[in-house]
């Protein structure tokens, strides 16, 4: 398989690169000055192309490459990823569920601790020395309190099971009510975030949910209220979230996701009430190996005629 | 109660101090620039102290505060208040349990997350702009390691239940294995360290788990071992938990408290692998309230003669007539029921650890069940007389083991009748066989027939010495049991 062209469109993992370079003939599209020149020397190799959560495979790059036959995203989400091109031209894809759930669910967790009970404001304050001076203030507690989770796939019910040993009632917005779901339903966001103190985001990004938080949610969940992003950036309507944040309309935020990663509004610097973190979802040693494993496996699977073992389309 | 002394150890709550000054003569001990002098001027005023995790009630107060009747603290944790000499001198004790449970337990797995996943870290990098020249690097995932508790109390199954939810097999230690538990028991602390990757401190500070967590257990934690202590500072030795971090034979610590707070070791402010806080595991607006609220009601139910809300000595109080062989035998079983105990006797007896009584109105006014087990004299003849059974009162038990003479019957009878008392256990009776026959109807009572040491082995040693002090009586010997004669 080492002729075979495989493209990575970032540098998202070193293991992958490693593994891939191994096992096929890899292309590094950021070592190319010009990515219009790459593509007319070498697009007729590619028959894969490796994407990640900052590039993937737009319209642009699916038409620049006559012989791609599978695009494996390092990544659940596949917003990156144009995929109804891939299925009008016969493009497989793949992503990589499941292996990432736990550590997207620990983190939503983390992020609402952190971001409710302070802790990184504490952690300044001890490395400060502020503590010999007095006490930290109080904060809010989070066992009890109501959590509404913005999509319920596999993260999203993930997070609710990790939220309920909190004794946090759970409810729910998704695009249709799901049977058998013992968390209370609302038909719309607005809704949700009217009835929830803590409001978490765990849908795919996709036309219907870009800015799905937006001014009036933001309102609905108020000054008390909390919002949590561990999804996409542009889920978000970043600069009416960081004004209701200054100006106090909502209690706080604690957000792994921005629009224009790696740039995050410096307004929200000054404030002791968000905790923003580098999209690090899933960033721990375990899970990118598995993800990585998951890669290298879909692509093999596919170059030997086997199922592939994550597939999407 | 505007009158009752109450004596508050330092500045805690805001709410809570208002609280108390509206109810109480409230002292606030930190605005005196002279303790022995406010001791002096005002230690006869001090009916109640409200201590917390900083300062309680120490031997020394204690002994400086001769009406202390009451101390409340603003905590679950007892280890500033001197526990022994509480007892020693019939001092109620109050905590501040359950109420502080979740909040502990949440900030448990907080440190957790923002340990292994380097929370705090990951937001420091953020706001000094560092995304923008490359990611941060990769942690270390929580959900599905070993968690190891140190203590399952209250405390201990929160954070045990929470970390359930994210599958984390669970094990603990503790004095003893619990029954019914499904998590996995060890018996050493330093054999669970071995077997889990996040050991969490969850027990109370006592002598014993002083330094608990050593150099031993450290090591046994090991380089990719996480400690998170939401206990007390000195339940680890520190300077060992500082250069294994430095050293890097621990992976990494999330801690909430410390040996000398509010000073914390600087060596630590340069390690990334750390999560510092400043003891704010109960430190939320609702539970510092609730906390608050249990202060003020278990202070109001003391002084108004209602049962403590949430008692430390949670077992009924016992007050004994006698304090001989008998008498300290059944205040050691009571006193392992968690009952306080105080006794009357004709003279206070040296380092009972329980509380003198020097009169019998006292006892009985002071206790719930009061037992009769002195010898009976001319002096203790109807000992338990009208004014003591009043004194003991409608919620008040009587338990006779001693003998029925040392009861005033018919006032015994017609208190029962009347409700004036509780209820009683009577095994003897001024007329034995005669068990006065209104007593039969009753349900509040139970009535034996002398039996107290009517067991089969007891009678075989009564005979056994009885008949062994005969023989050496006439075979000229020592007595084995004399009471005249011999001694």
């Amino acid at each position: 398989m080492e002729s075979i062209g495989v493209l990575m469109a970032s540098p998202v993992n070193p293991y992958l690169e490693q593994e891939l370079d191994k096992r096929f003939n890899l292309f590094r599209l950021w070592e190319y000055p010009s990515k219009p020149e790459f593509l007319k020397s070498h697009s007729q190799s590619i028959r894969a192309v490796v994407g990640g959560v900052s590039a993937g495979a737009d319209a642009e790059l699916i038409q620049a490459l006559p012989k791609l036959e599978i695009v494996a995203s390092f990544s659940v989400g596949l917003d990156k990823i144009d995929l109804p091109k891939c299925k009008e031209k016969g493009i497989k894809v793949t992503n990589t569920p499941d292996v990432l759930t736990e550590d997207v669910a620990d983190l939503a967790i983390g992020l609402i601790l952190a971001t409710l009970r302070r802790i990184c404001e504490c952690d300044r304050y001890v490395r400060k020395g502020l503590w010999k001076k007095g006490d930290f203030q109080l904060t809010t507690k989070f066992s009890g309190k109501t959590v509404g989770i913005i999509g319920l796939g596999r993260i999203g019910m993930a997070i609710a099971k990790r939220a309920e040993a909190f004794r946090c009632p759970v409810s729910y917005y998704t695009r249709s009510e799901k049977s058998d779901c013992k968390y209370k339903y609302y038909p719309s966001v607005v809704e949700l975030a009217s009835n929830c103190q803590i409001l978490v985001v765990a849908c795919p990004l996709t036309g219907e949910t870009r800015h799905i938080i937006n001014r009036e949610v933001i309102d609905a969940l108020g000054p008390k209220g909390f919002l949590i992003n561990i999804a996409r950036g542009p889920h978000v309507d970043e600069p009416e979230l960081v004004s209701a944040l200054i100006e106090g309309r909502l209690g706080g935020a604690g957000l792994d996701v921005f629009e224009n990663e790696p740039y995050v509004p410096e307004e929200l610097f000054k404030l002791d009430n968000v905790v923003l973190l580098p999209h690090v979802g899933s960033g721990t040693i375990e899970t990118r190996q598995a993800m990585a494993d998951l890669v290298i496996g879909n692509l093999e699977a596919h170059f030997l005629n086997k199922p592939r073992l994550t597939p999407v389309i | 109660m505007e009158s009752i002394g109450v004596l508050m150890a330092c500045p805690m709550n805001p709410y809570l101090e208002q609280e108390l000054d509206k109810r109480f003569n409230l002292f606030r001990f930190w605005e005196y620039p002279s303790k022995p002098e406010f001791l002096k001027s005002h230690s006869q005023s001090i009916r109640a102290v409200v201590g917390n995790t900083f300062a309680g009630a120490d031997a020394e107060l204690i002994e400086a505060l001769p009406k202390l009747e009451i101390v409340a603290s603003f905590s679950v944790g007892l280890d500033k208040i001197d526990l022994p000499k509480c007892k020693e001198k019939g001092i109620r004790v109050t905590n501040t349990p359950d109420v502080l449970t979740e909040d502990v337990a949440d900030l448990a797995i907080g440190l957790i997350l923002a340990t292994l996943r380097r929370i705090c870290e990951c937001d420091r990098y953020v706001r000094k702009g560092l995304w923008k020249k490359g990611d941060f690097q990769l942690t270390t995932k929580f959900s599905g390691k070993t968690v190891g508790i140190i203590g399952l109390g209250r405390i201990g199954m929160a954070i045990a239940k929470r970390a359930e939810a994210f599958r984390c097999p669970i094990s603990y230690y503790s004095r003893s294995e619990k029954s019914d538990c499904k998590y996995k028991y060890y018996p050493s602390v330093v054999e669970l360290a071995s077997n889990c990757q996040i050991l969490i401190v969850a027990c109370p500070l006592t002598e014993e788990t002083h330094h608990i967590i050593n150099r031993e257990v450290i090591n046994a934690l090991g380089p990719k071992g996480f400690l998170i202590n939401i206990g007390r500072g000195p339940h680890v030795d520190e300077p060992e938990l500082v250069s294994a971090l430095i050293e890097g034979r621990l992976g990494g610590a999330g801690l909430d408290v410390f040996e000398n707070e509010p000073h914390v070791p600087e060596e630590l402010f340069k390690l990334d692998n750390v999560v510092l806080l400043p003891h704010v595991g109960s430190a939320t607006i609702e539970t510092r309230q609730a906390m608050a609220d249990l202060v003020i009601g278990n202070l109001e139910a003391h002084f108004l003669k209602k049962p403590l809300l949430t008692p430390v000595f949670s077992g009924k109080s016992v007050g004994i007539v006698g304090l001989g062989r008998i008498g300290s035998a059944i205040a050691k079983r009571a006193d392992a029921f968690g009952c306080p105990i105080s006794y009357h006797s004709r003279s206070e007896k040296p380092n009972t650890g329980y509380k003198f009584c020097p009169s019998i109105l006292d006892l009985a006014s002071n206790c719930q069940i009061l037992v009769v087990s002195c010898a009976l004299t001319a002096e203790t003849e109807k000992i338990i007389d009208r004014k003591v059974i009043d004194a003991l009162g409608p919620n008040g038990i009587l338990i006779n083991i001693g003998r029925g003479r040392h009861v005033d019957e018919p006032e015994l009878v017609s208190a029962l009748l009347e409700g004036r008392l509780g209820g009683a256990g009577l095994d003897v009776f001024e007329n034995e066989p005669e068990v006065p026959e209104q007593l039969l109807e009753l349900k509040n009572v139970v009535l034996q027939s002398h039996v107290g040491s009517d067991t089969v082995e007891t009678c075989k040693d009564m005979a056994d010495l009885v008949l062994a002090n005969l023989e050496a009586h006439f075979l000229k010997r020592p007595l084995l049991t004399p009471v005249l004669g011999d001694i």
